[in-house]
């Protein structure tokens, strides 16, 4: 195989690794020659590098992670317990779907996050508190795309399970459920996104603790390499997250590879 | 004759809100012996499907007596199974998997149903892709597995809805062939709904003419071809002959349809 039939093969790779090596290689260089900011107003890769080593073998970081993981964990599992039993209530019987309908709507149209003080007050700035912004977000997703799942199901498929002599139960474990589990994993994916919202955003509002309030803190005392570096990582949790739901979908769908599922 | 089904003047009309009602069914008698092959044809929309539905046990009807040997049909049972035009099959179980559906409704041990199983894949000559997905199978392929579904169970009546109107004419052509060897060996009652006048003829001991909406019992026409059947003798004269004879009575009811439209 030629070198030109190669770079054929690994385009993507080559291109996405080349566009972020680039853009590293510009801030660098741009911060250094072209306009050298005063570091304390901004920094660059170099100086981040060089904060993630020392954080990498420090306490305080995977602290706030476990911290944080916690109160994430709590709130997104309540989403699941609570998000799936309804979403396919609300898919089955129309009445619960339109009498519904307009909170579950209103509630996820809003900016929710508006709701931390509130949310702070009642629950306090631990836990508790983050766990329930993490659910309040995280839930919705579950919800809305559990019901859509459960509507998808073909009719022909239940009217084959009915003949074959199925029951009610039947046709939700052996029809509705596996109709479904695709459009739950891609709501999970989803969720991901809008709990870390969550915890962040509560952190921001009232912790001492936590990677949220690490950035926050960092920020607030002008430490921009420190504060670089939990974005950094967090933006890293959320891109290994969505891989690996995007491997879920595949593995509990794969008649519908390809498919773009949302 | 001994009759396995027994349709006495069976009447149905759907009733959905916020529009007309419309009778599908009206007054239709019709009795299928056991081991009988029977083909229903009519025009579109004539309740043939419905009188499936009906004799499946899914839709009840409003009026009349459904019974199948000699008991009346108050829901779906394992004595019967369906065939479906849209295969029915549920992708995301293997052709094994799709194949044992029945048998673990029926509450039938793991290896029993699969041993059981693998014999229908093998009959249906399906061997080598049990464990394959229905989206990897061609349009013959899906429907053979529709069949080893159907026969898994050992009903008494097999019930086609159109089952080979999805397929291309060479599978078509091959499919109802195999439908028959298949039949001759388990001697099941059959009834087969279709469009096609060449496949009635072909396949069945008597072929039932429905007439326009609301569907009735309009001919009852016996095919006296010998069996077993072969792709020649839709050749001969007399397949013709039979041919035109249906088609003569299934006219009448197409220009009743056209003249309907206000075409």
């Amino acid at each position: 195989m030629g070198l030109k039939e190669k770079y054929h093969v690994y385009q993507r790779p080559i291109l996405g690794m080349a566009s972020v090596i680039g853009l590293i290689l510009i801030w660098e260089l741009t911060l250094t020659y072209l306009i050298p900011v005063d570091p304390f107003f901004f920094t660059k890769p170099t100086l981040i590098a060089t904060a993630f080593r020392e954080q990498l073998f420090g306490e305080r970081l995977w602290r706030d992670l476990a911290i944080s993981s916690r109160a994430f964990i709590w709130g997104f599992s309540l989403s699941v317990i609570a998000g799936i039993p309804l979403g396919t209530v609300m898919g089955w019987r129309r009445r619960v779907e339109y009498t519904l309908d307009p909170f579950l709507t209103a509630l996820y149209a809003s900016p929710l996050v508006a709701l931390a003080p509130l949310l702070i007050i009642f629950f306090g700035v631990g836990l508790l508190g983050k766990a329930v912004l993490v659910f309040l977000l995280a839930v919705f997703p579950f919800i809305f795309n559990t019901s859509a799942g459960v509507k998808s199901a073909d009719p022909l498929l239940i009217n084959v399970v009915r003949c074959f002599g199925g029951k009610e139960r039947d046709l939700y474990l052996k029809v509705i459920l596996p109709s479904t589990l695709p459009y739950i994993v891609a709501g999970a994916r989803l969720a991901i996104g809008r709990g870390l919202v969550g915890i962040i955003v509560g952190e921001f509002y009232a912790a001492s603790e936590g990677i949220g309030f690490a950035i926050q803190n960092y920020g607030d005392t002008y430490r921009l390499p420190d504060m670089f570096v939990g974005i950094i990582v967090l933006s890293a949790i959320a891109v290994a997250l969505t891989e690996l739901l995007r491997k879920a979908e595949l593995m509990v769908a794969p008649w519908r590879a390809g498919e773009e599922i949302r | 004759m001994v009759p396995c089904i027994q349709a006495r003047d069976i009447s149905l009309t759907f009733k959905p809100k916020n529009r007309d009602s419309v009778t599908a069914l009206k007054e239709l008698t019709l009795d299928v012996a056991k081991g009988e092959f029977v083909s229903l044809v009519g025009p579109s929309g004539c309740g043939k499907s419905t009188f499936l539905n009906v004799l499946l046990g899914l839709l009840k009807p409003d009026g009349g007596e459904i019974r199948l040997n000699g008991k009346q049909i108050t829901g779906p049972g394992q004595e019967r199974a369906m065939v479906f035009q849209e295969f029915g099959l549920l992708p995301w179980r293997t052709v094994l998997a799709n194949v044992e559906l029945g048998l673990e409704l029926k509450g039938v041990q793991a290896s029993v149903r699969r041993e059981r199983a693998m014999e229908l894949i093998k009959m249906a000559g399906l061997a080598g892709f049990a464990s394959h997905y229905p989206h990897e199978l061609s349009g013959g392929m899906k429907q053979r597995v529709g069949l080893a579904r159907a026969l898994v169970t050992d009903p008494e009546v097999l019930l086609m809805d159109e089952p080979f109107a999805a397929l291309d004419a060479q599978t078509r052509d091959l499919m109802q062939l195999e439908l028959l060897q298949i039949w001759d060996r388990t001697k099941k009652t059959v009834v087969f709904v279709t469009h096609s006048i060449e496949e009635a003829a072909y396949l069945s001991d008597r072929v039932i003419v429905i007439s326009a909406r609301p569907g009735r019992t309009k001919d009852v026409m016996k095919i006296a071809l010998p069996r077993p059947r072969d792709y020649e003798m839709r050749l001969s004269a007399e397949f013709n002959d039979i041919k035109a004879r249906i088609w003569a009575s299934l006219k009448e009811e197409l220009v009743l349809i056209k003249a309907g439209d206000g075409a």
